[in-house]
């Protein structure tokens, strides 16, 4: 009986080469058990060899950072990377948290309340338990550089007297030959400015010699240990948590949404109970309050609690802004693509724009893209469109569409459709002359004639224009959010590079990886895609 | 008046300072239901001749007339089977038939395409090969879908270009016999282009030679006068259709062999030079040897299609 595994074997198989995880195809025929030397042999070359380099990458990356000292720090070895990830992780989830915390009301509030204190109330002791540590362990540090260093301070002082005398006796040495300089010998004062010139060689030797201790000196007073290092990173560990609980508490009561929304409600009611015991000028007084917290309390039914963006919250919008960008361009450039195809007299009329606008760097796009975008909407809270995209459902409204938004996407379009342009208008210029033919003897119309031949022939070449198009257009797109200060990772990047936090260079280190792994996983959907258009033959079958 | 016609045929290709005429004066007429092989050799200009009865190509001078009306272009009614199959290799069997019945019936409903497409792809038996990609398929596979393509067009004329030069013996006779059972149920005028004398000879009424290119011409015909069906196993024991084959055969060899001699005739000694700093030679290097034959029968004759 044939084993129900398999009949899964092929499509598998299939599905692996389909996505370009050219890698795992050994080891899933390893796991049918065909020719295990030979898969041995492709696995050892395709994951061995490759584990054994990125083993061998974070090893030189550990020494260099060592070495590497910067103003901001020494460049951040492999475990602080991962560290900063880690923070950035915690950062997220402590986002959300304190939004459910603004959110929750009734028993749940409650609920959360209860458990954040007793958390809090846990924490206290232990920070305080950090501090001690740190205060300690600084001292332990003090008193074991303090022995380090007080044979060096001897030595230095030793120096410095021995130094001062040898000075004052050249001095004195000088001032007696001075005086017995005869007018006129002119080689004994050659011989006098010699003396002169080593004296003062020496003071200078003997001066940068006192400074080289005095370097090694601060050296090892700045020297950290691992103890101190690691108390510290506990105590801020602690801090932050205990921050953030307290944060959390505040939001639970204090800036509650919900007690603030029934103690403005409590107030009306109060203010109108009062306001039918009067008339005249107090009636309007306390009309006008209870109107004024009416106000107030539709906009705080309203409100939402404002979080500061997150990584993965930029990460989310950067997507959305390259895809934006990546369509819009797209659009643009896969009808004249077509067109330039079809006419070599469209191709000749393009090509002088696309010889010069293909260039230019995003960078130049973007400022002006930005004045066009800004000029069309002059006011973001007043227009129409942006108020509708704010107004959307979920996460789209709270991406804050905004002009530089558009500036961004639409940079990262024209930067972006070139390739897409020459690709298809190859892809349409190189069709099959037979299929053409075909065409002709069927008596295609213009349109059934694009559809059904000219576009599906093109196709496997305009997805591999679409595929770089969608590289370049997320190399183009972080730069431009760095620039524009449009919310995605490129504001993060630039964020962290003005904070100077201990670890933001951490931190941009961890987004060259995202950025890396996101372009990664665009570049394999665009593979899938090309594969899925292609056919035997055609030109793009990678 | 013929149902098909061609009245001083010529074409010519290039500027006019380097013309090359690739037929010239061509006279032809084919009844209906007549079944009609033109036979040549390659590069006599067969294809060319097919692209004009087709109308993909307009003649440089004279006339192709269809029901006594002159051919303005392609069109369905003028069912071409290319000879490179020129299936589409995005679509599988049954969509390649299905875009073509779509365009010639378009008013069908849904079932009703349906149903054709199973008629025509079943008749050249590739009913189970039906959602298959082109590329899936062997040569003689391709070359039925193409002919299932072609048929169901219902053209007036069947137009076959060297349908079948391209496979193996053993596919190329099945294809052959199933060509002859579905032209007997259905009977239609084709015009077929081979360069297999026994081909034409089992299956066409008329064969006419090609003669060799440039400027090719059609040759006096050889009618087929032998009973159909025509069985071929018994085929080799028939006089008319040994006779047929010689005379033929025969008549292409003479046909080769008056083009060579007349090829040979360009045979021009060129002076022996040869420059000191022969180094890197820039030209091939038979032109390194003392006598250099200008049109050899290799290089023009009977080079590719």
């Amino acid at each position: 009986m044939k084993n129900p595994l398999s009949y899964i074997k092929y499509p598998l198989l299939k599905a692996i080469d389909i996505s370009g995880l050219t890698f795992l195809g050994p080891v899933v025929r390893l796991c049918y058990g065909e020719e295990p030397s030979v898969q041995m042999k492709k696995i050892g070359q395709w994951i061995f060899i490759p584990i054994i380099f990125i083993i061998l990458f974070l090893f030189v990356w550990g020494i260099a950072s060592e070495k590497i000292q910067t103003k901001s720090g020494a460049l951040p070895n492999p475990t602080k990377t991962l560290q900063a990830y880690d923070s950035i992780n915690t950062f997220a989830k402590r986002e959300k948290l304190k939004k459910e915390a603004y959110e929750a009301h009734g028993e749940q509030r409650e609920k959360l309340l209860t458990k954040a204190q007793e958390r809090l109330a846990e924490i206290i002791p232990q920070a305080q338990a950090a501090t001690e540590l740190v205060t300690q362990e600084k001292a332990n540090q003090k008193v074991k550089l303090a022995s380090q260093i007080a044979p060096i301070k001897e030595e230095y002082k030793t120096s410095k007297r021995a130094f001062t005398e040898s000075q004052k006796q050249r001095q004195t040495q000088l001032d007696h030959t001075s005086k017995k300089l005869h007018i006129g010998n002119e080689e004994q004062y050659q011989s006098f400015i010699q003396s002169v010139k080593e004296h003062q060689s020496q003071t200078e030797t003997e001066k940068s010699t006192l400074r080289s201790i005095k370097i090694k000196i601060k050296e090892i007073e700045n020297s950290s240990s691992k103890k101190v290092e690691k108390a510290l990173q506990l105590q801020t560990i602690m801090a932050e948590e205990q921050q953030f609980l307290k944060k959390q508490i505040d939001q639970l009561t204090r800036d509650n949404k919900s007690l603030k929304v029934e103690s403005e409600q409590l107030k009306i009611e109060e203010n109108f109970t009062a306001l039918t015991q009067v008339t005249g000028k107090e009636a309007l007084k306390k009309a006008q309050s209870i109107v004024k917290t009416e106000t107030r309390l539709e906009k705080t039914k309203a409100s939402n609690y404002a979080k500061p963006s997150t990584l993965w919250f930029q990460v989310r919008r950067s997507i959305l802004c390259v895809f934006t960008g990546f369509l819009l361009g797209s659009l643009i450039a896969i009808p004249i693509g077509i067109l330039c195809g079809l006419s070599s007299t469209f191709m000749a009329a393009m090509t002088p724009f696309v010889a010069i606008f293909k260039p230019v760097s995003p960078i130049v796009w973007l400022p002006i893209t930005l004045i066009i975008a800004s000029g069309l909407i002059p006011d973001p809270d007043q227009n129409p469109l942006m108020k509708f995209l704010w107004g959307l459902p979920g996460e789209l409204g709270e991406f804050k569409i905004n002009p530089a938004f558009i500036a961004s996407a639409a940079t990262v379009a024209l930067c972006s459709l070139w390739a897409t342009l020459a690709n298809t208008a190859l892809g349409v210029a190189s069709i099959d002359k037979d299929h053409l033919n075909v065409a002709r003897v069927l008596k295609l119309g213009f349109w059934s004639r694009l559809f059904k031949i000219i576009i599906p022939s093109a196709l496997p070449l305009i997805f591999a224009g679409l595929r770089i198009s969608l590289g370049v257009g997320w190399m183009v797109l972080i730069a431009a959010e760095l620039l524009s200060s449009s919310e995605g990772i490129g504001k993060f990047v630039w964020d962290q590079f003005n904070n100077g936090a201990s670890d933001s260079f951490a931190k941009m280190i961890v987004v060259v990886f995202v950025v890396g792994v996101i372009g990664l996983i665009l570049d394999r959907i665009m593979i899938i895609f090309q594969r899925m258009v292609s056919f035997e033959g055609s030109a793009a079958t990678i | 008046m013929s149902f098909l016609e061609l009245q001083d045929v010529s074409i010519a290709f290039g500027p006019a300072s380097n013309r090359a005429e690739v037929l010239s004066n061509i006279n032809l007429s084919v009844e209906e239901n007549e079944f009609v092989a033109i036979i040549g050799f390659s590069g006599a200009g067969k294809s060319t001749l097919m692209s004009l009865l087709s109308g993909l190509e307009k003649p440089t001078s004279g006339r192709i007339l269809f029901k006594g009306k002159p051919i303005t272009g392609p069109g369905p009614d003028l069912g071409l089977m290319f000879q490179n199959y020129s299936l589409l290799p995005w679509l599988s069997v049954n969509e390649n038939v299905k875009l073509a019945i779509k365009k010639v019936f378009p008013k069908l409903s849904s079932q009703a395409v349906n149903e054709k497409i199973s008629r025509y792809v079943e008749m050249v038996k590739l009913g189970p090969a039906g959602d298959k990609k082109p590329h899936e398929l062997s040569g003689g596979m391709r070359q039925r879908a193409s002919l299932a393509r072609t048929l169901s067009l219902d053209p007036e004329v069947l137009l076959l270009d060297e349908p079948l030069s391209a496979l193996d013996a053993l596919t190329r006779s099945e294809l052959q016999d199933q060509i002859l059972n579905i032209w007997e149920q259905n009977k239609r005028t084709v015009i077929m282009i081979t360069n297999d004398v026994d081909e034409a000879v089992l299956m066409a009424d008329r064969i006419i030679p090609l003669t060799m290119g440039p400027q090719a011409s059609l040759a006096k015909e050889f009618k087929v006068n032998m009973e159909r069906p025509r069985d071929r196993h018994t085929l080799n024991d028939h006089p008319e259709f040994m006779r047929l084959k010689s005379e033929i055969t025969q008549f292409m060899m003479g046909l080769n062999e008056e083009s060579k001699s007349l090829q040979n005739s360009t045979r021009t000694t060129m002076p022996s030079i040869e420059p000191k700093d022969f180094n890197p030679p820039r030209v091939t290097p038979n032109m390194r040897s003392q006598n250099l034959t200008l049109g050899t029968p290799t290089s023009s004759g009977q080079g590719a299609a």
